[in-house]
């Protein structure tokens, strides 16, 4: 995949400063005059500022991205599993069939749809750093959530759906929406939707191939 | 590289110099698309950067400019 747009932008961008500043620390005495002095402060200050900002801006964008999530070997199961040929399999139908946008796959459903939820998120991701790099991290099959799955999450997309609102079984017991919708009854832990990424066996099943 | 007598101009030096190792660490940063580069751009680029903003606007705001000579500079060119 080659490097996106905004990336080669901010990477000019970056060069160009630096030319610049090279050229300021080279002939010091140009920030003399007043013509200089603006130079100066465009070239050492502002020009850096805006350098930083939108690579922030580009590295948080491609934080996002599924190829960067399945970068780690840790995670590489895991991507498997958004290929299982089976739509019980959570993950994989919903990568498959665009519910998610495939290149956002992880970040979509990983992220916290609530206040500060992509800092929250961004902060999590410095965490798997840490373990991935200093610590011993645990098998594939071994990660957990750092905390029970919220239904937030599903209904980020699902509330207000004609298939979540009327689907059959969601309508089956008057009280099972209700306490889905306030997070009461899980939708992933409670046995209705619990097969997510299931990596532990995914040697055994059938794999889809999206060339046709 | 000569630094500048001028103090002003080797402290815009010292900031240039700062300045560089803080994009020149975003910009290979930038080019892989890693968890580590993104900790590497965030932690060794922006603290580079901010040294060099910080040290810019020291010198700009607490060390004297000294009179021009007749070229237009103190420094060493």
């Amino acid at each position: 995949m080659g490097m996106p747009l905004q990336t080669a932008f901010v990477v000019v961008l970056v060069l160009i400063s630096i030319i610049l500043i090279g050229i300021t620390i080279a002939r010091p005495g140009i920030t003399i005059t007043r013509g200089g002095k603006i130079l100066g402060f465009f070239v050492l200050f502002l020009l850096p500022i805006l350098c930083a900002s939108m690579g922030v801006s580009s590295e948080m964008e491609r934080s996002k991205t599924t190829q960067f999530c399945l970068s780690c070997h840790t995670m590489e199961l895991h991507g498997q599993s958004l290929h299982v040929d089976d739509p019980s399999y959570l993950a994989a139908a919903h990568y498959q069939n665009h519910r998610v946008p495939a290149d956002e796959a992880c970040y979509s459903c990983h992220t916290n749809y609530a206040m500060f939820g992509s800092f929250k998120a961004k902060m999590a991701g410095l965490r798997h750093v840490y373990v991935y790099y200093l610590t011993k991290p645990p098998a594939p099959e071994d990660i957990k959530l750092h905390e029970p799955y919220n239904n937030r999450e599903c209904l980020h997309c699902h509330l207000g759906s004609r298939s979540f609102e009327q689907g059959a079984v969601h309508n089956a017991d008057p009280d099972l929406l209700p306490a889905v919708k306030v997070n009461r009854m899980a939708c992933i832990s409670s046995g209705c939707h619990d097969t997510v990424h299931k990596v532990a066996t995914l040697s055994k099943v059938k794999m889809w191939n999206p060339q046709p | 590289m000569k630094f500048s007598a001028n103090p002003l101009e080797r402290a815009l030096q010292v900031s240039g110099i700062l300045l560089i190792a803080g994009l020149l660490t975003e910009a290979v940063c930038l080019l892989r698309a890693r968890p580590l580069s993104f900790v590497a751009f965030v932690s060794i680029g922006g603290t580079f950067l901010f040294l060099g903003i910080v040290t810019y606007l020291l010198a700009i705001i607490s060390i004297k400019p000294e009179t021009p000579g007749p070229e237009g500079s103190t420094g060493n060119r």
